[in-house]
């Protein structure tokens, strides 16, 4: 009995010790940015913000052009959601359900777009969009997150088309209804969590997404969330209230979505991979 | 891009579909338009990716062998110089001693966040379901925070004033004094902090992948071993270990493929300072290219990166290709 107690509370400890390493940067961004000025920069940190104050939060939303980032991310995020989506949904149909010379090609080609090192195309890009007089606009970012997250918009809606039995459409097309019809009274439905998850991707792709919204836009008025924030030390100086207002505010609604669709996340990569 | 994010997970959802759909077989005409019809839905993507990515590789491998620079962009004039980029870069101590700290820099983030995130899959299934729970809540919330986030918040932590971290370790004691102690002072520390923050965001995805694994296994198996008496050491030696092979493969190759690529994490630190001590391949090319206005010899360098990157795809797509029978 007592090596078997033993060994528990070790493991809880450890335990323990993982969730504080996880959870601590999250928190203390936070924390800081509920802290009253007077309790940011002191030698011994103070744990707790208390009495918390918003202080941090107003100075962050009144800078200059916040409101035009947050509508720029808004636009681009929503935008590239909505093209992926299309495009990729047409595709994941035409893979998933029917068999033709090419298939397993066109998949090769979505996954190797999936791998696509967009890091190091960057100089190409800005040339092409240079080319189409796209820079320094909006459309540019929106095309570039459409690429990047069109590759696993097809991939994911495709496994999740093919999750749905393929009896169920043929059953309404024997009833009577069109290709089409079947489509949209059948799959449709049952697809939409899959296009809840899929969708929440792209958005936080886009809503993430810093070096290409960096180096493409010059205009303050065209830059994104990401620009901005990666660009308020320079503007804040030691304001680290500030900084982690601002962070927790862009941060908030990728915590909240990615809550929504972590377990689809997970089951991800593993699914094929484990030899059964 | 993907990678921020991407980063955070790109688990392709895969579902094995069912064979079948609907095959055509006929030879007369109408047969042969339906076939067709099978491949309007994919002009769109198809477009896309030949436009918006074929086009941009091709275009870096003609302008790799262009003298490309501010001047011929505004004057649209075309320099074919031939290999004179690559020479250039190849003769560049700079480019050498940045290639290999890249690949360093890579393979030690790819090895702690594998041995990290494996003792946390371990540790999730050894722990109770209360203590699990917490543990999962606090992997999602590192995994969910965007890599931006995680650079700004990294950086308050390790501050040299104020930061957390130094109070902590000067408190502890057994480490010695850290009060005003810079992370940033040498390329060295300021990697280990980079290293840190890329571990605490991508160890969440390994471990939820490799304990969705350990889960997957069927209990047959576990069962069958049992009965014929292997102990608990055997059976995780002979069954969990081969079993879970081929996805720790897959992981290993993504996080290959993400860590050698990033950008956004070490460009919010110190911009590749100190002293561009911390320049990897992407900085690199970055300062070349778009601050230096070489694009010629910023696209040499963007090939050598896929290039050397290929030779991690290549073996990924072929274990993709093994693990997936659909593809």
């Amino acid at each position: 009995m007592k090596p078997r107690r033993l060994r528990r509370i070790v493991v809880n400890a450890i335990g323990l010790a993982t969730i504080i390493a996880f959870v601590f940067p999250v928190y203390w961004m936070a924390s800081t940015a509920f802290k009253q000025p007077g309790d940011i920069q002191t030698y011994v940190p103070k744990f707790v913000p208390f009495p918390p104050t918003l202080d941090n939060f107003t100075t962050a939303v009144t800078r200059p052009y916040f409101p035009d980032y947050l509508r720029n991310s808004l636009v681009i995020s929503i935008s590239t959601v909505v093209l992926a989506l299309v495009v990729g949904l047409l595709a994941a149909m035409a893979v998933a359900r029917a068999r033709f010379r090419g298939r397993r090609s066109f998949l090769l080609l979505v996954v190797v777009a999936q791998m696509a090192p967009f890091e190091a195309l960057l100089i190409p890009m800005y040339l092409v969009l240079r080319q189409a007089n796209l820079l320094n606009q909006i459309p540019a970012l929106i095309l570039t997150y459409f690429i990047f997250t069109l590759p696993f918009t097809i991939w994911a809606l495709r496994g999740f088309i093919a999750g749905i039995p393929v009896d169920l459409e043929e059953a309404a097309m024997v009833d009577g209804a069109n290709r089409f019809q079947a489509f949209w009274h059948v799959v449709l439905p049952l697809l939409a969590p899959g296009l809840v998850a899929t969708s929440i991707f792209a958005f936080i792709t886009a809503w993430n997404e810093f070096l290409y919204a960096y180096v493409l836009m010059r205009d303050t008025a065209n830059f994104t969330l990401p620009v901005w924030l990666a660009t308020f030390r320079t503007a804040f100086g030691t304001d680290w209230g500030g900084t982690m207002a601002a962070s927790t505010l862009f941060t908030l609604p990728v915590l909240v979505f990615f809550l929504l669709i972590q377990n689809r996340m997970v089951g991800g990569v593993t699914a094929g991979a484990v030899k059964g | 891009m993907v990678e921020g994010q991407a980063e955070t997970g790109i688990g392709p959802a895969i579902v094995t579909p069912r064979r079948g759909g609907a095959p055509a077989h006929g030879r007369s005409a109408v047969a042969r338009a339906r076939r067709l019809f099978h491949y309007l839905p994919l002009l769109p993507s198809l477009f896309a990716f030949l436009v918006l990515l074929g086009y941009p590789v091709l275009l870096a491998v003609v302008i790799s062998f262009q003298r490309m620079g501010l001047r011929e962009l505004v004057q649209r004039t075309t320099v074919w110089i031939g290999f004179q980029n690559y020479a250039s870069i190849l003769a560049d101590p700079t480019f050498w001693a940045v290639a290999i700290r890249t690949l360093a820099f890579t393979a030690f983030n790819v090895a702690l966040t594998m041995i990290l995130g494996t003792l946390v899959a371990l540790l999730l299934g050894a722990l109770g379901r209360w203590m699990r729970l917490a543990l999962s809540i606090s992997l999602i919330l590192a995994w969910a925070t965007p890599a931006l986030t995680a650079s700004v918040i990294f950086q308050w932590l390790f501050d040299s004033k104020f930061g957390v971290v130094n109070w902590a370790l000067t408190s502890v004691g057994i480490f010695g004094d850290y009060t005003n102690h810079s992370w940033f002072a040498t390329g060295l520390s300021t990697f280990a902090v980079i290293s840190l923050l890329i571990a605490w965001q991508a160890i969440p995805f390994v471990a939820f992948s490799l304990r969705a694994g350990i889960l997957s296994v069927p209990s047959e198996q576990y069962e069958a071993a049992r009965v014929d008496g292997a102990t608990d050491r055997a059976i995780f030696r002979r069954i969990t270990v081969p079993s879970l092979l081929p996805l720790f493969m897959i992981l290993t190759f993504l996080s290959a493929i993400w860590d050698f690529k990033v950008f956004t994490q070490i460009w919010t630190v110190r911009q590749g300072g100190p002293a561009g001590e911390t320049v990897t391949l992407a900085i690199y090319a970055y300062l070349k290219g778009i601050a230096g206005a070489q694009y010629g010899l910023a696209s040499a360098v963007a090939v050598v990166m896929v290039v050397l990157l290929a030779l991690v795809l290549i073996p990924y797509i072929r274990t993709m290709l093994r693990t997936q029978e659909d593809l």
